[in-house]
């Protein structure tokens, strides 16, 4: 059965990452991908939300999973009911976490923050 | 003389000396003579379903990184500076504490039966299991297994009893061999280099291999004689240590 897209709203609390860990391991998980990268998925997902949303903000963060040819596809998007007092960066910590778990990832940061990455099958040893 | 019975004068000059010295005596001089203050702050957030001595223990370790991170030239009084850090880390040990009680007795026993079944798994196919190998192996669903790969990542603070980050103790650099020169050309790798000082000698190791090794957690776990998802929860806390380091340099 083919499994479309899958989405998730939750608040833009790191409270609520575990969801968002667990609900991408659960539809990588039936891509085929191994336990080595669903926990790269994992790790991903934790430094992208955290990018977005820091320790948290008043707004809601949704993410949308597709199962791709060959891998998978994550798009996050966070909305705030406000803007932030300075432009959040991503951390060189982030860049060497997400440049080694993930095939591909861009983030963009403004006053609605979002990102999308991609990571594939064939990469898994 | 002792060191609790210095006067401030004296331990500001101790602060001095060890900001030029680094010298892990100095440091656990000063350690000791503020433990009063790191046992203050634990007891003043007792009585919440934590073990005094936990607390305690927690946040002697903000202590410890409080006195390597002091400044003395910046005029601030150490307690001062160490104050928000001390309670930043005993709260965000309520919060990971509270965060794994929630987390079923099944699932937690699934999780432990799965640390023996990986490594098996792994052994027998010659690459890391899914999801649907394991969830066979242990008689449990694929969904009770991806909640128990994530229960074992409770982002809890490293154990006083863990190997120092920093000190005497220190073999790490000969167990990795020479350095790669191709560290030295990444400029975004020679930043984050001086931030794996913060992690115990066996979290850098694991941090090391996997993001600049690019060893996978399976080939880590085979390596370190640990099983995947022992290294599997080291990587994922050692990364949330970072990243909280990482934002109190910013």
């Amino acid at each position: 059965m083919a499994l479309g897209e899958v989405r998730l709203d939750v608040p833009a609390s790191p409270e609520f990452f575990r969801l968002a860990r667990i609900m991408v391991a659960g539809v990588a998980s039936r891509g085929g991908f191994t336990l080595d990268a669903l926990d790269d998925l994992r790790l991903a997902i934790d430094e992208l939300c955290f990018a977005l949303v820091g320790e948290g903000r008043e707004g809601r963060l949704q993410l949308t999973l597709r199962l791709i040819p060959g891998g998978i596809e994550v798009e996050g998007d966070a909305r705030f009911a406000d803007l932030p007092k300075r432009g959040p960066v991503l951390s060189a910590l982030s860049q060497m976490i997400l440049g080694t778990v993930v095939d591909g990832y861009e983030v963009i940061l403004d006053a609605s923050a979002r990102f999308r990455m991609v990571k594939r099958i064939a990469q898994v040893s | 003389m002792a060191v609790d019975r210095q006067d401030r004068a004296e331990l500001q000059r101790l602060f001095r000396e060890f900001a030029k010295s680094r010298d892990s005596a100095l440091r656990d001089q000063l350690v000791s003579a503020h433990m009063g203050l790191a046992e203050h702050l634990a007891r003043r957030l007792a009585n919440r379903g934590e073990p005094v001595d936990d607390l305690i223990q927690v946040a002697s370790l903000a202590l410890l990184k409080a006195v390597e991170r002091f400044d003395p030239e910046r005029g601030l009084e150490f307690s001062t500076f160490a104050t928000p850090t001390i309670v930043g880390e005993l709260k965000r040990h309520f919060r990971d504490k509270g965060w794994a009680v929630r987390v079923p007795r099944r699932i937690q026993e699934l999780h432990l039966r799965m640390g023996t079944v990986i490594g098996e798994l792994t052994q027998r196919e010659g690459r890391s299991p899914t999801v649907g190998e394991i969830a066979q192996a242990t008689s449990a669903s694929e969904e009770d297994v991806l909640e128990a790969i994530d229960a074992g990542h409770a982002y809890r603070l490293a154990s006083l009893d863990a190997p120092g980050a920093t000190g005497d103790e220190n073999p790490l650099a000969s167990r990795l061999g020479q350095e790669d020169p191709r560290l030295n050309e990444s400029e975004q790798r020679a930043t984050l280099l001086p931030l794996l000082e913060h992690l115990a000698e066996r979290e850098r190791l694991i941090v090391h291999l996997r993001f600049f090794e690019g060893k996978t957690q399976s080939e880590i776990a085979g390596a370190l004689g640990l099983s995947q998802m022992h290294v599997s929860r080291l990587l994922a806390r050692s990364l949330a240590e970072l990243r909280a380091v990482a934002q109190h340099e910013d």
